[in-house]
């Protein structure tokens, strides 16, 4: 493409659509995600089957497969967005009438409400990411900032204006300290930071268990494993006041300051190009008089302080208490958030776009699950399958015969494993 | 290479097809499923519809209530952890469900903070009387369990060869260890009344009596309802320590007691708890003694019945041995039929009130 032939605008733009672009081959990723997703709609909805193998019975019978199957699927589809995101029917009687606001903005408020600590943990591990360290205890440091930031929560008691912000220091505290251990061992002693970080996990996790178990945090008068509750002045408000019924709280504006942190950070601060330049090219970086043991040691307790917040904004948003099963198992946000970030390839705008949608599609899967039957789980199935293709740009760019384009070459968001 | 290429390019097409169709039907069909039956709904704890235990038994209940009254539709929602309860209550909400069933006393502030802010919804919820403000409708749905965890602890104790055998819980609840006081009452009754010269481990009860909402003592607890590994350890310990049965209280985390059992070999047995151990895990009935079933499945039916024709009454159900809310069940393993006599003689007892359930009547006999 050079400056001697000038391209029509529509080549431009069908040249870009088929270029290997990291946002074309996301945006493919997805479409073969809800491909995915229909198929196993379609092979495990008994209807649907049973059409498909009288295909051959009469002639009206293909059709009425075919019919089956895009009411099903379309079904799915359809309840997942309308729980997740707006119910237009819903939206428009509001507009409408004026009246029912609450049931209107209660799907999108759910979202919002489950992708803010998504936003704030994600970010913390695509900034380790970006640095080459794979930060796998970002669960575990998210557990501990919600017991520090939990603590300062129960125990102190001073008016919102210092104790919120006071609250939400100790988690980021508490997350820098779970993440300073893997940074020092391995800046200091060369373990290597995989294992420890998802070995630390389990030492955070029983210390959860002890200290929902123990008598100062414990709520008082119960024998089972749950903390205080929160004080009113250390939770985040609604957002739209607590008669709206709407769960959607001031965490939303933490997590959008993160983004804009983040952006800064990595961007225009000069520790974050120390960072980045670290991850594209450890011996240049160190040629470069860039200290690898510091880098190593700040981009933990950075992503540490992240998880760590994103812990405390979690359990002051939405359940006000932590107990033993708090960000455990199939919960553990730490453990999205790495799939988030690659997903987001590591960068701000990118990991709040895929939590937004990784929120959406667990929001959306409960509503299908409620309303049609067919299990939340499918959600689980195309967040993964989403995933699979993003990690694998080559599998994409084969199967859509994409060219090399703008960008050259794709950078495998999952390299820098071992280094 | 070029026949991969050739069938890759194919697929993509395909898929972009299919996907614009998809994304074009999502677009057009109208809402087909006007809400004219009455929906049934439930709320599981962490252990899933299928845990083998109380959760999948309120879904049983559910389905039973459908068998019932075909009119019914029913839908379940699963927590994968506490932070769900709310969200999970609020979609049932939003969907109108005629009723919404909550299980677990962990459910309790969630039922009860979502039953306050709406009165109108009915509710019922499992092992747990929640306090909701007046004008609510809340039916708390109780089992003294005690009652037959008695009748389990003298089966267990007659079946001992080795003249030990032992309990363990999931978490401390009341709704847990009011079924291992009961155990270990049954225990010790049997030792004092046959000197049979067998005991109890697992739990120590503190000293006064058992109610519903509190049940207080010393015991082993996993500290979940789905781990079962841990259940397996902690039941292979109580087999070193002498013991020959074992009464897991934990859901699911019972299935470990049954991997330790089948690991011990011969002689090492399993109570079950809840829901009957043969019909809900079949392959292992030889390992089963017996269980100490709680009546969830017919009391959540009776709740969505009653529900769906307009009689729902709000407020506490009670299930004991005389309204068979709670029963012990016999298992695979044939029981002598001078034991099942005196557990006959015993169930009347307690229905008669002659016989008490509390441990502390029952001193350990050195």
């Amino acid at each position: 493409m050079t400056e001697a032939t000038p391209v029509r605008l529509h080549r431009r733009v069908w040249a870009q659509l088929t270029s290997q672009h990291p946002i074309v081959v996301t945006i493919f990723a997805l479409i073969l995600g809800f491909l995915v997703g229909a198929i196993i709609i379609m092979t495990t909805t008994a209807s649907v089957l049973d059409a498909w193998r009288g295909i051959f019975h009469n002639w009206g019978a293909p059709g009425h497969a075919i019919k089956l199957t895009f009411d099903n699927v379309g079904a799915a589809y359809r309840t997942m967005f309308t729980g997740s995101v707006v119910d237009p029917n819903s939206l428009w009687h509001s507009l409408t009438t004026g009246k029912n606001w609450p049931v209107t903005l209660t799907p999108i408020s759910e979202t919002l409400t489950y992708a803010t600590p998504l936003v704030i943990v994600s970010i913390g591990v695509g900034i380790a990411f970006q640095t080459g360290i794979f930060n796998i205890g970002a669960n575990g440091q998210a557990v501990l900032g919600g017991i520090a930031g939990g603590v300062v929560a129960t125990m102190v008691h001073l008016p919102m204006v210092i104790h919120l912000p006071l609250a939400l220091l100790a988690g980021v505290a508490g997350g820098m300290v779970a993440g300073s251990v893997p940074g020092i061992l391995k800046a200091f002693t060369g373990a290597h930071e995989v294992i420890v970080t998802i070995m630390l996990n389990y030492v955070v996790y029983a210390f959860l268990l002890f200290a929902v178990l123990s008598t100062p945090f414990q709520q008082p008068g119960q024998q089972n494993d749950i903390s205080r509750t929160f004080d009113g002045s250390a939770q985040f408000p609604p957002l739209f006041g607590t008669a709206s019924g709407l769960r959607v709280s001031y965490g939303v504006l933490v997590a959008a300051m993160v983004v804009v942190f983040a952006w800064w950070f990595l961007d225009r601060s000069s520790l974050g190009f120390d960072f980045r330049v670290t991850g594209a090219n450890p011996s240049a970086a160190r040629a470069s008089g860039i200290s690898a043991r510091s880098v190593v040691v700040l981009v933990f307790v950075i992503s540490g302080g992240l998880a760590g917040l994103a812990g405390f904004v979690q359990a002051a948003s939405t359940t006000h208490e932590i107990d033993g099963g708090f960000l455990i198992g199939n919960a553990g946000i730490g453990f999205t958030a790495i799939t988030i970030a690659l997903l987001g390839r590591n960068r701000p705008m990118g990991i709040l776009w895929s939590s937004l949608l990784f929120a959406a599609l667990g929001v959306g899967g409960r509503a299908m699950q409620s309303q049609t039957g067919i299990p939340l789980d499918l959600a689980t199935v195309i967040q993964s399958v989403i995933v699979l293709f993003v990690a694998t740009p080559v599998l994409v760019k084969e199967i859509f015969r994409l060219r090399a384009g703008p960008v050259a070459t794709l950078k495998l968001a999952t390299q820098g494993w071992g280094t | 290479m070029r026949s991969i290429r050739r069938l890759s390019t194919m697929l993509g097409a395909a898929s972009l097809v299919l996907g614009t169709l998809t994304v074009s039907v999502v677009a057009t069909t109208v809402s087909a499923s006007a809400a004219t039956k009455f929906k049934a709904c439930v709320v599981t704890d962490t252990g899933g519809i299928n845990d083998k235990s109380f959760n999948a038994s309120a879904w049983a209940g559910l389905g039973d209530a459908k068998k019932s009254d075909p009119s019914i539709s029913i839908s379940y929602l699963s927590s994968t952890s506490s932070a769900d309860y709310v969200p999970n209550i609020n979609t049932f909400i939003h969907e109108s469900c005629g009723v919404i069933v909550t299980v677990g006393f962990l459910m309790d502030a969630a039922t009860t903070s979502a039953a306050n802010a709406h009165p109108t919804q009915k509710f019922a919820i499992v092992d747990d009387a929640p306090v909701v403000k007046k004008g609510t409708s809340v039916l708390g749905l109780q089992y003294e369990t005690d009652q037959a965890g008695f009748l389990g602890g003298m089966l267990a104790a007659g079946m001992s060869k080795k003249g030990a055998v032992a309990t363990y819980g999931g978490e401390p609840f009341p709704s847990v260890t009011l079924y291992m006081n009961g155990f270990v009452a049954g225990v010790r009754y049997y030792d004092k009344t046959y000197h049979a010269k067998v005991k109890a481990l697992g739990w120590t009860p503190a000293k006064g009596a058992c109610s519903l909402s509190t049940c207080n003592g010393k015991g082993t607890f996993t500290g979940n309802f789905t781990d079962q590994t841990a259940g397996k350890t902690d039941t292979s310990t109580f087999f070193s320590e002498g013991a020959d049965i074992v009464f897991p209280v934990a859901g699911s985390v019972g299935l470990g007691s049954v991997a330790a059992a089948k690991q011990a070999g011969k002689g090492h047995y399993v109570m079950w708890v809840d829901s009957n151990g043969c019909t809900k895990d079949p392959s292992d009935c030889s390992l089963f003694v017996g269980t100490v079933a709680k009546g969830v499945e017919p009391s959540v039916e009776a709740a969505v019945l009653s529900a769906a024709k307009g009689t729902f009454k709000a407020g506490s159900y009670v299930g004991t041995l005389a309204n068979k809310g709670t029963a012990l069940e016999y298992g695979g393993v044939t029981i002598p039929s001078a034991l099942k006599a005196k557990i006959a003689t015993a169930k009347a007892g307690i229905i008669a009130g002659t016989i008490s359930v509390n441990p502390n009547n029952y001193p350990v006999v050195k």
